[in-house]
């Protein structure tokens, strides 16, 4: 007869795992969050030197394309300054009267694009010639004023090549119009010059994202490698594979916070290490340049995209790892 | 009740590690498997704690076939086992409290609710002052007693053990045993592999004995000379 035909069965205590499914389990939902959270934080600042490099060398990937963003934005404001929405020189035909003139700067007010329009007379126009030197004894010459009425329009800040190409289009075929003077072609240059920086601002973007998505992948497969032991005991003493695998997500998470961060930090300094030398530079061109900073979006934007690469590279790697390591 | 039913384990390779095993071990109770070196013992705890799946026949645990667990299943079986190994398998980066305290964590216990069992459990093995000590500075005893408060500290109703004194020198042996004797009071099933014969002697429980896989004898508690 074996022995346990003998012994009695005293009350067996409830496992665990009971309490958690029914009594509790959003609590231990999370819980399990909470703890892989800071448990994935403790592995970091465990390994200070190495998590520093890891979230240095994401910072400034990160950091970089931020960095083209704001002299990018700024080029645009430098253009703008100089003269990329510079007035358009709308000349009416000499038939043209006042009342005409004013007329016509009320339509042209309406247009989309336009800030403004200044009707300069004819006797204006030549007060300021007779300004202009050579042009005082000649203008005395003349018995009447050839000038014709010239309205001065002014395009809105930031208007497109596109948009004031379609504008100058406009004015032209306008009844009443002469001529159309403009700095079309300055234009069109410096739109083509922002839109090559836009591109590569992007592609650089997509790039470094994918360098940040690599390095974290690449750390947590490396964590992955040299835990497999302590991965085979919590796997021997109960751990799911979500529970296993949850800690590596989140050192994804903090690994792409900090490293963005990091990189507004990065980008934020540049921002301010730019502000004297184009403090002065707006100066030289009457205060028209504004310095262009990141905008607070952009800088809230780029941490919890780093958080979510980083996630993601996490992911990606801690799936194919772990099943390995199983 | 753990139930073995006609279980055979053939490895790849063809080596025959259990064959033809039918034994039963009563809720509550305790029992050593012993046998020489290569008999099958670990390889029968390994079948329980499904790390390795029988070949043929059936194993249940508390009325639950075994056999019929899928792979999603494995984490919730463990959780309601206890495993002490002759290694300790406790990770030596956390502090004693924190390897206590990782099958509270696994089973989504309260914070507070798992401070006070874990303190529970280190104060029943003994080393309650030792909490906030990394394992690696404590003897090969002291860690074999934290792997037991791990084992323990989820309240399993099965605990096993693959020769859990294997490392330790006589006077701790018996120690640790008298531990799972104290288990086994408070109705927990303690399954031990063991091949220390003059300590499975003088603890006086039942003894299944292994020879190549084989059932040679299962000896009653009070049949033990």
């Amino acid at each position: 007869m074996s022995a346990s035909d003998q012994v009695q069965s005293p009350p067996v205590p409830a496992p665990a795992r009971t309490e958690r499914s029914h009594r509790r389990p959003v609590a231990s939902w999370r819980e399990h969050h909470g703890w892989s959270a800071g448990d994935s934080l403790r592995r970091l600042f465990s390994k200070p030197v190495g998590t520093l490099l890891t979230v240095a060398v994401m910072g400034l990937a990160l950091a970089l394309p931020l960095a083209f963003y704001l002299l990018l934005s700024n080029a645009q404001s430098l253009g703008d300054a100089l003269g990329r929405n510079q007035v358009i020189n709308v000349f009416l035909k000499t038939d043209q009267v006042a009342s005409n003139a004013q007329l016509l700067a009320k339509q042209i007010e309406q247009h989309d694009g336009v800030a403004s329009v200044t009707v300069k007379t004819p006797q204006q126009g030549m007060e300021e010639l007779s300004k202009m030197q050579g042009f005082s004894d000649s203008l005395h010459a003349l018995d009447d004023n050839p000038l014709p009425y010239v309205l001065e329009v002014q395009p809105q800040d930031g208007i497109s090549a596109d948009a004031a190409n379609h504008l100058v289009d406009d004015l032209r075929s306008t009844q009443g119009v002469d001529l159309v003077q403009d700095s079309g072609t300055w234009r069109e240059r410096l739109d083509a010059l922002l839109g090559v920086g836009n591109r590569a601002v992007l592609i650089l973007a997509a790039l470094f994202a994918l360098a940040v998505l690599l390095v974290v992948g690449n750390t947590v497969r490396v964590d992955i490698s040299s835990r497999a032991e302590e991965i085979g005991v919590l796997k021997l003493i109960g751990a799911s594979r979500a529970f296993v695998r949850r800690p590596y997500l989140y050192a994804g998470v903090w690994y792409g916070l900090f490293s963005g961060i990091l990189a507004v930090g990065l980008a934020l300094a540049i921002e301010f290490a730019l502000v004297e030398p184009v403090a002065r530079l707006s100066q030289a061109y009457g205060g028209k340049l504004r310095v262009g900073g990141l905008p607070p979006w952009l800088l809230l934007a780029v941490p919890v995209a780093a958080a979510f690469l980083g996630w993601l590279g996490a992911r990606l790697v801690s799936a194919w790892q772990l099943r390995r390591a199983a | 009740m753990i139930r073995f039913d006609q279980v055979s384990k053939r490895y790849e390779g063809g080596h025959e590690a259990l064959s033809q095993l039918t034994f039963e071990v009563a809720t509550g109770e305790m029992a050593f498997v012993t046998g020489h070196s290569g008999a099958g013992k670990s390889t029968l705890l390994k079948l329980l704690a499904l790390i390795e799946r029988p070949s043929h026949g059936h194993i249940s645990l508390d009325g639950q076939s075994l056999t019929k667990i899928g792979q999603s299943g494995i984490p919730k079986l463990r959780r309601s086992l206890g495993m002490v190994f002759q290694d300790h398998r406790l990770l030596m980066d956390r502090t004693v409290f924190a390897n206590v305290e990782l099958p509270l964590v696994i089973g989504g216990i309260a914070p507070q609710e798992r401070g006070r069992r874990v303190r529970a459990a280190l104060e029943k093995v003994g080393l309650l002052d030792y909490e906030c000590q990394l394992p690696a500075s404590l003897s090969t005893g002291e860690q074999q007693r934290v792997g037991i408060a791990r084992a323990i500290v989820a309240k399993p109703s099965v605990l096993i053990a693959d020769e859990p004194t294997g490392n330790l020198d006589p006077q701790l042996a018996v120690e640790i045993m008298g531990l799972f004797a104290e288990f086994q009071q408070v109705g927990t099933t303690v399954l031990i592999a063991s091949h220390d014969l003059p300590l499975i002697k003088r603890m006086r429980k039942r003894v299944v004995v292994l020879d190549h896989g084989r059932l040679v004898a299962d000896v009653a508690a009070e049949e033990v000379l």
